[in-house]
């Protein structure tokens, strides 16, 4: 059977992605994200999941507000590498487990979380800027992912509270599926930052702090918050976090969290967890 | 919350972020480069205008998405930095003092 062998929480940043393509380890400003990653990529080098289940959100590059999903399940063997106004990053297109994805859409649905479903569309950066960070490219990539899109910029949002006890269907889902597969979860985005309004270029250190400890030890107390609240804590963007409790949803209830980085160099706190 | 890209907002900026959007895609960004009034011809005239003088402020307060205004950003060379400090009503500068690492960008 499938089982989830642990989860990572992980900001998005575009620049992340931008740092690795061009070869930013060394220089002192981008060293400290790099190194914060290096023990995510030993992690997964040596737990070798077969699967990355990937909560993210597309920046209305795939999907456009013509018609915009809440949650939408990628069930496509292949996902070519979204143009974003640069073209394409040079990297592999993605592998996806097409078999998982197609099970994980059936049981959410008998479960009554009605998601979308997409296939063969490209993926942008909410997916891949971390992921590179963190599984090499070359040869190609060591596995395969299953891409959940969530709504987190056009309001209204889905509730904090719904990610997590989505998390927890996608565990059930995972857990029924018969192939003996290693699953680990990712939840991406924030911390705390703000991009547009006269709030533009907010950061709260002090909040994403205590959210990098709830996620792990209540994350029932961050289920039960309003997105406003976590706008208002950590940046309207910021509120993006609620990603992270779908991830954490489908965790155990008791984790450990064995790695933790926090960067925050420009505008948005880069920061990445990892739990077992 | 200040400012929430919502249903409303979605809907007035539709036309201007359909455009924005389409830069995303290759032949559309080289189109808008190499001939800009003729890939804004769909455009009102206040939507041009905004477009031709890179509004950032203007474009997001008329209804354009963030993540819209990015591609745009993309095609004509401009940080999200340049696009935040235009909101805040700071020049790039201004707004890089305000930043722990001005360099990581």
């Amino acid at each position: 059977m499938a089982r989830i062998i642990g989860g990572i929480g992980t900001s998005h940043v575009p620049t992340i992605g931008m740092a690795f393509d061009k070869g930013k380890q060394d220089d002192p400003d981008w060293k400290p994200l790099f190194k914060g990653y290096e023990p995510v990529r030993k992690w997964l080098a040596e737990k070798k999941p077969d699967v990355l289940f990937f909560c993210f959100n597309d920046h209305a590059t795939t999907f456009f507000f013509d018609h915009y999903p809440t949650f939408a399940l990628g069930v496509s063997e292949r996902y070519a590498i979204a143009d974003e106004g640069l073209g394409p990053r040079k990297i592999p297109p993605l592998e996806g487990h097409a078999g998982l994805a197609r099970h994980i859409a059936r049981s959410l649905v008998e479960d009554e979380f009605d998601i979308s479903v997409f296939q063969d569309q490209p993926l942008d950066h909410g997916l891949h800027s971390p992921l590179t960070m963190m599984w090499p490219t070359q040869p190609d990539w060591p596995g395969r992912v299953v891409p959940l899109v969530v709504n987190v910029i056009q309001h209204p949002l889905p509730k904090p509270g719904r990610c997590y006890r989505l998390g927890k269907a996608i565990r059930k889902a995972i857990e029924a599926y018969p192939e003996d597969l290693k699953v680990a979860m990712v939840g991406t985005g924030g911390l705390s930052h703000q991009m547009i309004g006269e709030r533009a270029g907010f950061n709260n250190e002090q909040w994403d702090l205590e959210f990098l400890e709830l996620i792990e030890r209540d994350p029932e107390r961050l289920a039960a918050m309003k997105i406003e609240d976590f706008a208002r804590l950590g940046g309207n963007e910021g509120a993006e976090v609620i990603m992270w409790l779908i991830m954490r949803g489908a965790l155990a209830p008791k984790v450990r969290k064995v790695h933790q980085n926090y960067y925050l160099p420009m505008t948005t706190a880069m920061a990445v967890a990892v739990f077992e | 919350m200040s400012y929430v890209f919502d249903l409303e907002r979605s809907a007035a900026g539709l036309r201007l972020n359909r455009f924005l959007h389409s830069l995303g895609n290759q032949e559309s960004r080289k189109r808008f480069l190499e001939k800009p009034e003729e890939a804004m011809l769909g455009l009102s005239e206040q939507e041009k205008d905004m477009v031709r003088r890179l509004d950032w402020k203007a474009m997001q307060d008329y209804g354009a998405s963030f993540f819209c205004l990015e591609k745009l950003g993309r095609a004509k060379g401009v940080s999200n930095p340049q696009m935040v400090a235009a909101f805040r009503g700071e020049t790039l500068e201004e707004f890089l003092k305000t930043r722990r690492v001005p360099g990581a960008r």
